[in-house]
């Protein structure tokens, strides 16, 4: 299969292409953000499905604690299922800081942040014996455990039990930013402008269009780290020990430093979701952190595509939007009413999941590089850093398509 | 001591019915050496189907037996055409497609029999069997002891005296060589998923006919939790190994829990962080388990 383009990794041209299509995606994700900050919703028949800022703060959230699953699940291979804990913790933290001792509530990731990571090496210690299906398990016993945890009586001045815990989160978006200045810009564009609204935002959409930024921020943040970590050495031996756990020791990986490592992260990324979610909602309550959310983080890790940072992305959105939008599902033609009742978008996201497992194992992220590999292929350096000539030859195609699946991919 | 029996008498109820569903975990661990996340979404489908029957006018002893069937159908489908296909040795696709599974039959059952508990018919009739002092050992209880000695005397004939159940301790020790002698390991691993569903509908049943409980989708959550430490104390390929665990869980449950909840206020809600303590430490110490089979890696 050959691709329409090809570039070498590491020339201008790829350096050009970079920054295009980042470039590209922030100005998308900008527009999305003022396209949808008023609560947007389609209508398809009886049926309405809303597309808001809040649903993609969420979905921000989520991701964030994805994008710790896939760390230790995609990259170090570890069946640790139970990052509602982290997720919940990180959120109950934030939420308690907030609340009771008036922290800004981004500074509280400097306490959630460690205090995850140390809590996930510790409970990481037992799984360095505990392997497979049986990490599995006793991890989703964790996420289990936690809500009656936080329902503890003597924990219950922190967590106000049952009830949950209301923080008066107050980001307020600084007045230097002029959104109205933007949003008359936008809204003044031939053709697309009636997409943006019309007049200035309000006060309590500002806010929100200011927290989805903050968030963006921090999660990209977080995925940049991340990815950076997989590039480097202790990343090199998290992937040998998901690929070969013998075959990594004997090549002289600490096993016990790699995985308790990943546990750390990932912990620490699921707290940090758990502050941004406790960020948007402003309340932080049990319900919010059962197994069914860890559960569900899992179909986002598998549907978005095991060991991809993109997936991770892919996936926070799906389980933010899926259930939303299933439950706003109430006409289908040839299903009666009453089955589009309940909670229809579980099922979707269980349905998806086992598909997925069958056709695409490689998630939505795998199948939009397929897609991808037919337009623009990136191929690595020659060793030598010779002067191999452009890719345009018979021979040349032949190389690229045996270096396929090492293509090295960005983002 | 009357509060001890009763105490006593609580835990051997409800290890019983742990040791059901530890039960029905052991026979798909044998078969697949795959842990069936499902197990207790399955039951509760099962126990559903017999409530359903029932409420229908099938008399309740036939539409348990019924539903049982009837799961074992669905599980010998579900292993044809979601888990055969994957190699077994691979465990996070397996481990994905019990998790959907899981999602989906929990939500479908939502969605068809909603989210109010529904009181289920009492299996084992009313009444106190022995009332010592103030401590009552119901008729239930004795009903779920006799179903747990039932459920695994059948399954011991079934598995020492029958061709099939040959076959399948055949294929459970050594998949590789028993497909070279001829056993058809397809159809074989299929008997253990239907005989596994069946049993944890069972299970689920019985679970839900103890006159303080009702049934309703999320009822085996954390019945699953119990079970698999339960299996994982006896040894997850042992069938008596799953009865042992799964009293003992009882009694962790209904008798330390209580007392240290007495003696050092240790809250009762965190029974299940018991469970899943004694499931890690298990794992810790001793990974087979009190009567299972050490595992060998190859590399």
């Amino acid at each position: 299969m050959n691709a329409r383009w090809t570039i070498l990794a590491g020339s201008p041209q790829h350096r050009t292409y970079k920054l295009v299509t980042w470039t590209l995606f922030a100005l998308f994700v900008f527009l999305v953000a003022f396209a949808y900050v008023d609560v947007g919703s389609i209508s398809i028949g009886d049926n309405t499905y809303n597309i808001s800022l809040i649903r993609l703060n969420k979905a921000v959230a989520f991701a964030v604690a994805i994008l710790g699953l896939q760390v230790v699940v995609g990259y170090t291979g570890q069946l640790a299922l139970g990052q509602s804990f982290f997720f919940g913790m990180g959120a109950y933290i934030a939420a308690w800081l907030v609340a009771d001792k008036d922290w800004p509530v981004l500074l509280t990731l400097l306490i959630v942040i460690p205090a995850c990571f140390l809590v996930g090496v510790i409970l990481g210690l037992p799984a360095l014996r505990i392997k497979g299906l049986y990490l599995a398990l006793v991890t989703l016993g964790m996420a289990q455990v936690f809500p009656s945890l936080v329902k503890l009586e003597s924990l219950q001045d922190y967590t106000n039990g049952s009830g949950g815990k209301i923080a008066d989160i107050g980001l307020e978006p600084p007045g230097w930013i002029p959104f109205d200045g933007i949003a008359e810009f936008l809204q003044g564009i031939p053709l697309l402008g009636g997409y943006f609204g019309d007049g200035p935002i309000p006060e309590k959409q500002e806010e929100r269009l200011w927290k989805f930024f903050l968030f963006m921020l921090v999660a990209g943040i977080c995925f940049w780290l991340v990815a950076n970590l997989i590039k480097s050495r202790p990343g090199r031996a998290m992937r040998a020990v998901r690929d070969n756990e013998t075959g990594a020791a004997v090549s002289g990986i600490d096993l016990a430093q790699t995985k308790t490592l990943a546990f750390g992260v990932a912990s620490a990324l699921g707290g940090v979701g758990g502050v941004i979610y406790v960020a948007e909602l402003g309340i932080a309550s049990p319900d919010d952190f059962t197994q069914l959310v860890a559960i569900n983080f899992i179909v986002g890790l598998v549907v978005g595509g095991v060991g991809t940072l993109s997936g991770a992305a892919v996936g926070g959105l799906i389980i933010a939007i899926v259930p939303d939008w299933a439950s706003g599902t109430q006409s289908v033609a040839f299903i009666p009413e009453r089955w589009l009742q309940g909670p229809t978008g579980s099922v979707v996201l269980g349905i998806l999941l086992i598909i997925l497992t069958f056709f695409l194992a490689g998630g939505v992220v795998a199948g939009a590089r397929r897609l991808k590999a037919r337009i623009v292929q990136i191929v690595p350096q020659p060793p030598s850093g010779g002067s191999r000539p452009p890719v345009s030859t018979a021979v040349a195609d032949d190389a690229a398509d045996s270096t396929d699946s090492s293509t090295v991919e960005v983002g | 001591m009357e509060l001890f029996l009763q105490r006593l008498f609580d835990a051997v109820s409800n290890g019983s019915t742990y040791a059901l569903v530890a039960v029905a975990l052991v026979l798909i661990f044998k078969a697949t050496t795959l842990i069936n996340f499902a197990q207790g979404e399955m039951g509760m489908l099962g126990a559903f189907f017999a409530l359903q029957l029932w409420l229908w006018g099938v008399p309740m002893w036939i539409a348990l037996v019924l539903a049982m069937i009837l799961s074992a159908i669905l599980a010998a489908g579900i292993e044809r055409v979601l888990i055969r296909p994957f190699d077994p040795a691979d465990h996070l696709p397996l481990v994905i497609i019990t998790l959907g599974l899981f999602l989906v039959i929990n939500a479908v059952a939502a969605i068809v029999w909603r989210f109010d508990p529904r009181s289920f018919p009492n299996l084992f009739g009313d009444g106190n069997a022995i009332s010592i002092g103030g401590a009552n050992l119901g008729w239930y209880t004795v009903g779920t002891i006799i179903t747990v000695v039932g459920v695994l005397v059948l399954l011991q004939l079934l598995l020492t005296r029958t061709k099939i159940g040959l076959a399948f301790r055949a294929v459970s020790s050594n998949l590789e060589s028993s497909e070279l002698v001829g056993i058809r390991v397809g159809p074989t691993l299929q008997f253990g998923w239907a005989l596994a569903a069946a049993v944890g509908t069972l299970a689920a049943a019985v679970f839900v006919a103890n006159p303080v409980r009702q049934l309703e989708p999320s009822i085996m959550l954390r019945v699953l939790i119990f079970a698999a430490a339960a299996a994982a104390l006896g040894g997850l390929d042992s069938l008596w190994g799953a009865v042992v665990g799964g009293l003992s869980i009882g009694l962790v449950q209904s008798v330390i829990v209580q007392y240290l909840n007495q003696w050092f206020s240790f809250p009762t809600t965190m029974s299940l962080a018991a469970a899943v303590v004694v499931l890690m430490v298990v794992l810790l110490v001793k990974p087979a388990g009190l009567f299972g089979t050490a595992a060998v890696e190859r590399v």
